[in-house]
């Protein structure tokens, strides 16, 4: 339904917190769809959170048997892709980034009482620490969608910064 | 990175690298800061100077786009700021789901939002071709536009 710009301007001054912007926004753009075959499957797949989408690719993290673990979903084939090499069934995952070729993934996990961050070459099926000069507590990480750089959020001494590593 | 002392959260960079969002903490409300890279210097954006906290920013391929949460009363909305138009697009999600994070493809051609609610999250894909031009890397032709080979 399209409301008229005046019942969207006594709406506005009815409800007072209302951004008139907003509200124009939402009624008069046309609305994104819902990717309802891919929404199926990633539903289907279980509680899934933490998603970095770039190209045709999906990272996120899915719980499946009590145990967080990092999905990358081909959305070309609607399917995810094995990344030999990455998972550890005693690491837990808390961040996770991918560039646009789905080739490389920045990752953010806990093992054995650290917090660590990586990158994942998938064509080497290699994992490689990145270190964090000088050091700290990684977080979140956000990935460049040509894969050469990453930024990561990082706890020193209590407060949180943002680091950016170029990536070779 | 220094913003003053205060905290810097949440990192988003634009395909390209020359956009880096995050989240600061000012005048004790958490706010979204775009700079240019590698300068620094901070790039103006025209609808979100209220409506905080914000949170999960992301960015298209050269910036145009920056898709993030925002509180507006009682509800977390998904939001799209156009840079290039200064449009605001709001992403209407589904029922009672609050949404935790998103992430913008490169392109601005899809979304995906992670969302809870009835005690499970899940991550949900969004078509944003009938909302969104595409924010493509110099020198890839935009598809369906026709040749111009003479």
């Amino acid at each position: 339904m399209r409301l008229l710009p005046e019942a969207l301007v006594r709406a506005g001054a009815l409800t007072g917190a209302v951004s008139l912007p907003l509200l124009l926004a939402a009624c008069l753009a046309p609305l994104p769809q819902p990717l309802t075959g891919l929404n199926q499957r990633l539903e289907a797949a279980g509680p899934a959170r933490a998603p970095s989408l770039a190209g045709d690719w999906l990272a996120l993290i899915v719980s499946r048997d009590g145990r967080d673990r990092i999905q990358l979903v081909d959305l070309n084939r609607r399917q995810p892709v094995p990344l030999p090499g990455l998972e550890r069934p005693d690491a837990q995952p808390l961040s996770v980034a991918v560039d646009a070729r789905g080739e490389r993934l920045a990752l953010v996990r806990q093992l054995e009482g650290r917090t660590e961050l990586l990158l994942y070459r998938r064509n080497l099926m290699a994992l490689q620490p990145v270190a964090l000069q000088p050091p700290g507590v990684p977080r979140r990480v956000a990935l460049r969608a040509d894969g050469r750089e990453l930024a990561v959020e990082v706890s020193r001494q209590g407060q949180w910064q943002v680091d950016l590593i170029a990536v070779p | 990175m220094g913003w003053g002392s205060s905290d810097r959260q949440d990192p988003a960079l634009s395909g390209n690298g020359r956009v880096l969002a995050t989240v600061v903490r000012r005048d004790g409300r958490d706010t979204v800061l775009l700079q240019e890279q590698p300068s620094g210097s901070v790039l103006p954006l025209r609808h979100l100077q209220r409506q905080q906290p914000h949170r999960s920013p992301s960015l298209s391929w050269n910036g145009r786009y920056l898709a993030l949460l925002v509180q507006q009363g009682p509800e977390r909305l998904a939001v799209i700021e156009d840079r290039a138009t200064g449009r605001l697009h709001r992403l209407r999600l589904p029922g009672d789901l609050v949404p935790e994070s998103l992430s913008l493809a490169p392109d601005g051609r899809r979304i995906a939002v992670s969302l809870e609610g009835s005690g499970r999250s899940r991550v949900q894909l969004f078509d944003l071709t009938p909302l969104l031009e595409p924010d493509l890397p110099a020198g890839l032709p935009v598809p369906g536009a026709g040749s111009t080979t003479p």
